[in-house]
Parts: C-alpha cells; sequence; structure tokens
C-alpha cells in the first residue's frame, strides 16, 4: 500500500475514534463512527482478493446500516426532548433502537453474523484493529449511554453473545474466526455487568485489548492463518510458541494469568448485584471459550504434526520479532499481581 | 404524531425494511442505505427551525457530506466486486461463510 495513503488511513482512524470517544453530541459521536468505517474500509479491501472485496462489503453494509440508525434513534430522541446530548437517552425507544444499533456494530451475539467473515476475509493486522480499535468508540457510547439502557435486554444479549461465541467457535479451524469468536463472548462479559459498573467495563475491555494484541501479534510473526500452520509454527520461533501458550490460557481466563481478573471482578459484582444465576450461567459459559483456547494451545505447543520432517521446516524468513510482542506477552501474562493498582487507576 | 413524522418515520422504516429483506443486487441496497440517509435529511434541517437553534443548521449539510462519501466507498466496492466476482448479486458473496 502507498505510504502516503497508508498515513492518511492511520490518522483517519485515530481522528475518528478520538472524536467519537471525546464527544458528548449525537451528531460528533455519529461523524466518528463514520470516518472510522470509510477509514478502515480500504485496509480490509487491499488486497484485491475476491475474499477482502467481499468481507469489506460485509463490513461496509453493517457498519452503515447501523450508523444510519443511531443517527436515526438519536434524532427521535431530539425530537422527543429537544437536545442531543449523549448521557440523556431519555426517550425508551430511541433507547432500544440504540442498543440495538451499536450491537450491530459490536457484533454483538443476535447481530454478530458479520464479524468472523469479515475478520477471516481481512490480514491478520487489520483482523487485530477490527477486533480492538474499532470496538473501542461503539462500547464507549454504550458506556456513556448506561444510566437509560435497559438491563434485561443487555443481559439477554450478553448471555446469547457468550453462548454463540462459545459454541460456535468449537468447530472452527481458522485462527481468525476462533478469534472472532472468542471477541464476541468477552463482549459477552464487558456486556453483563455495562449498567451496574461502567468502569468494570472499561477495565475489562483494556485488558481484552492486551491479550487479543498479543495473540494477534504473535500469529503474525510467522503468518498462522490455521491450526495445521500452527502445527507446524515451532520450527520458526519456538519461543513464541511457548508464551502464546501462556497468551492464550490468559485469554481464556485461568487464575494466574491477566485474563482471570476481569472475570473475578466480573463475577464479585454480580453477586453483589444479587444476580447470582447470570453469573454461574456466563461462568459455565466461559468453559465452551476454554475449550477452543485449549486446542489452540495444545496445537501451538503441545503435540507434534504426523508429517514427515521434511514437511516440518517452513520456508524460513527472517523477521525478528517486535518489541511490541514481548511488552504485550509479558502484560497479559503477567498483570494479576497488580489488579488492585488497575482497579484503583480506572 | 403530526403527519410530517409519520412521513418521515414511514421513509425511514421501509427503506431500512428494504434493505434487510431485498437482498438480490448490491445496487439496491446501496439505494436503499442512501434513501434513509435522504429521509433524515428532512427532518434534520427543520429540528433547528422547530427549536430556533441556529447554530445546528450547519447540520444536515454534514451529514449529506457524509452520505455522500458513504456512497461514494459503496460505489467503488461495487466495481470492486463486479471485477472479483463478475456481478453484484448479493447471493455471490459466499466464499467466507463458517
Amino acid at each position: 500500500m502507498n505510504p502516503h495513503a497508508k498515513l492518511i488511513i492511520s490518522l483517519s482512524l485515530i481522528t475518528g475514534t478520538t472524536i467519537t470517544i471525546s464527544s458528548n453530541h449525537w451528531i460528533m459521536a455519529w461523524t466518528g463512527l463514520e470516518i472510522n468505517t470509510l477509514a478502515i474500509i480500504p485496509l480490509i479491501s487491499k488486497s484485491h482478493h475476491p475474499r477482502a472485496i467481499e468481507a469489506s462489503i460485509k463490513y461496509f453494509l453493517t457498519q452503515s446500516a447501523a450508523s444510519a440508525l443511531i443517527l436515526f434513534s438519536s434524532m427521535i430522541n431530539a425530537w422527543s426532548t429537544g437536545q442531543w446530548d449523549i448521557t440523556q437517552l431519555n426517550n425508551p425507544v430511541s433507547c432500544l433502537m440504540m442498543t440495538m444499533a451499536i450491537a450491530i456494530k459490536l457484533g454483538l451475539a443476535p447481530f454478530h453474523f458479520w464479524f468472523p467473515e469479515v475478520l477471516q476475509g481481512s490480514s491478520l493486522t487489520t483482523a487485530l484493529l477490527l477486533s480492538t480499535l474499532m470496538k473501542l468508540p461503539p462500547t464507549i457510547l454504550l458506556l456513556l449511554t448506561s444510566q437509560s439502557l435497559n438491563p434485561s435486554l443487555l443481559t439477554l444479549l450478553a448471555i446469547s453473545s457468550a453462548v454463540l461465541g462459545g459454541w460456535m467457535g468449537l468447530n472452527q479451524t481458522q485462527t481468525r474466526k476462533i478469534l472472532a469468536f472468542s471477541s464476541i463472548s468477552h463482549l459477552g462479559w464487558m456486556i453483563v455487568i455495562i449498567i451496574y459498573n461502567p468502569k468494570l467495563t472499561l477495565l475489562t475491555f483494556i485488558i481484552y485489548t492486551t491479550l487479543t494484541s498479543a495473540v494477534f501479534l504473535s500469529l503474525n510473526q510467522s503468518k498462522i492463518l490455521k491450526l495445521s500452520t500452527m502445527l507446524i509454527s515451532w520450527t520458526k520461533t519456538p519461543m513464541l510458541n511457548a508464551t502464546l501458550m501462556l497468551t492464550l490460557l490468559s485469554l481464556a481466563g485461568l487464575p494466574p494469568l491477566t485474563g482471570f481478573m476481569p472475570k473475578w471482578l466480573i463475577i464479585q459484582e454480580l453477586t453483589k448485584q444479587e444476580m447470582t444465576p447470570t453469573a454461574t450461567i456466563i461462568t459455565l459459559l466461559s468453559l465452551l471459550g476454554l475449550f477452543f483456547y485449549l486446542r489452540l494451545a495444545y496445537h501451538s505447543t503441545i503435540t507434534l504434526p504426523p508429517n514427515t520432517s521434511n514437511h516440518m521446516k517452513l520456508w524460513y524468513t527472517n523477521k525478528t520479532p517486535n518489541t511490541s510482542t514481548a511488552i504485550l506477552t509479558t502484560l497479559s501474562t503477567l498483570l494479576l499481581p497488580l489488579s488492585p493498582l488497575i482497579i484503583t487507576m480506572t | 404524531m403530526s403527519p410530517f413524522h409519520f412521513s418521515f418515520y414511514t421513509a425511514f422504516t421501509l427503506s431500512s425494511l428494504g434493505l434487510a429483506f431485498h437482498r438480490t443486487h448490491f445496487i439496491s441496497a446501496l439505494l436503499c442505505l442512501e434513501s434513509m440517509m435522504l429521509s433524515m435529511f428532512i427532518p434534520l434541517s427543520l429540528w433547528p427551525i422547530e427549536n430556533l437553534t441556529p447554530s445546528f443548521t450547519l447540520v444536515p449539510i454534514l451529514m449529506l457530506a457524509f452520505s455522500a462519501c458513504e456512497a461514494g466507498t459503496g460505489l467503488a466496492m461495487l466495481v470492486a466486486s463486479t471485477r472479483t466476482h463478475g456481478s453484484d448479486h448479493l447471493h455471490t458473496l459466499n466464499l467466507l461463510q463458517c
């Protein structure tokens, strides 16, 4: 890609996200979302492959329909209450439509069908952007409107996200689709707590971003797109595979690693709010996710493929591992002892 | 509900239903998106007159500009899908299904 175009696109991505997360007016929030959508589309379709074009078409259709719904519901709210403030979403109809529109934008469970396909059609770095940076503005909008949202609807969305994200990820063999479904189930964990403790949602989002970036960057190091490539990737980067296993287990939420912290706090908060059945259901549903994370970890480190030794060796490329992978992997495995500090900081 | 509100809600609802249920051609989806945006131009331009806030009169133009950018991107992807898939039928977009 042309470096000038790349510069403009990355500046637009940063600008759009900043406009949305710092805005107080629905029009500015919508403008930021539109800038984001228009800027990510060249990144998805830059390889001119039929799969990339298909992914960008699906992304464009869902995102622009969701932005139109966001503008429509904020305008209903403005006509009935006379102001455009994000935090003052008082009309119940516009509240419902706004929840739906943001769920489409995020890829929450009844509206999640576009997300794995778009991730499958784009490259690993674009998939990383799509599953972390592109989810930040809708999450912030949901955080800002969280006083007026419907609790039972959000709990329903969260539980169905956890179910579908865990269940549909079980029979996937492509790493990007598995990570897409893991993203959907993590979004379920974020949404279930958003009414009771919005800061905890932000904390969960930050931790999820760190873990997913570490996994995507480690996969990008040896271009692992499917499980069979993962089996022979130890010949290229043996140490990175070992840390990849730890990062995956952290993403699954196993206790001595960072990924346990948001799950722990969310279960604690739900129990405080007398929502023990929801906490039990969503904890049991994370076991489904644990199964496919364990399968990824098994393929990356524990097992050897039944190939002859000639097939073991991938084409060797002298690609030095970058520093951000090391920092993110360290953060995503060792951050649990710092959780009191992080809780007081957020 | 005033006739103005009724016509605006009907226009938006019909075009979003068209986007949701008429899934043959990509160009018809783009037209439905554009009519959703255009149906929102009228209440956006009437809101500052109704509420006497002249500073809001820029917003409909802003919205039109962004919807034009969106339509341009959509047409670019229409060309791209014609070059890669041979047509703009939405049922040919089945390479990435689970």
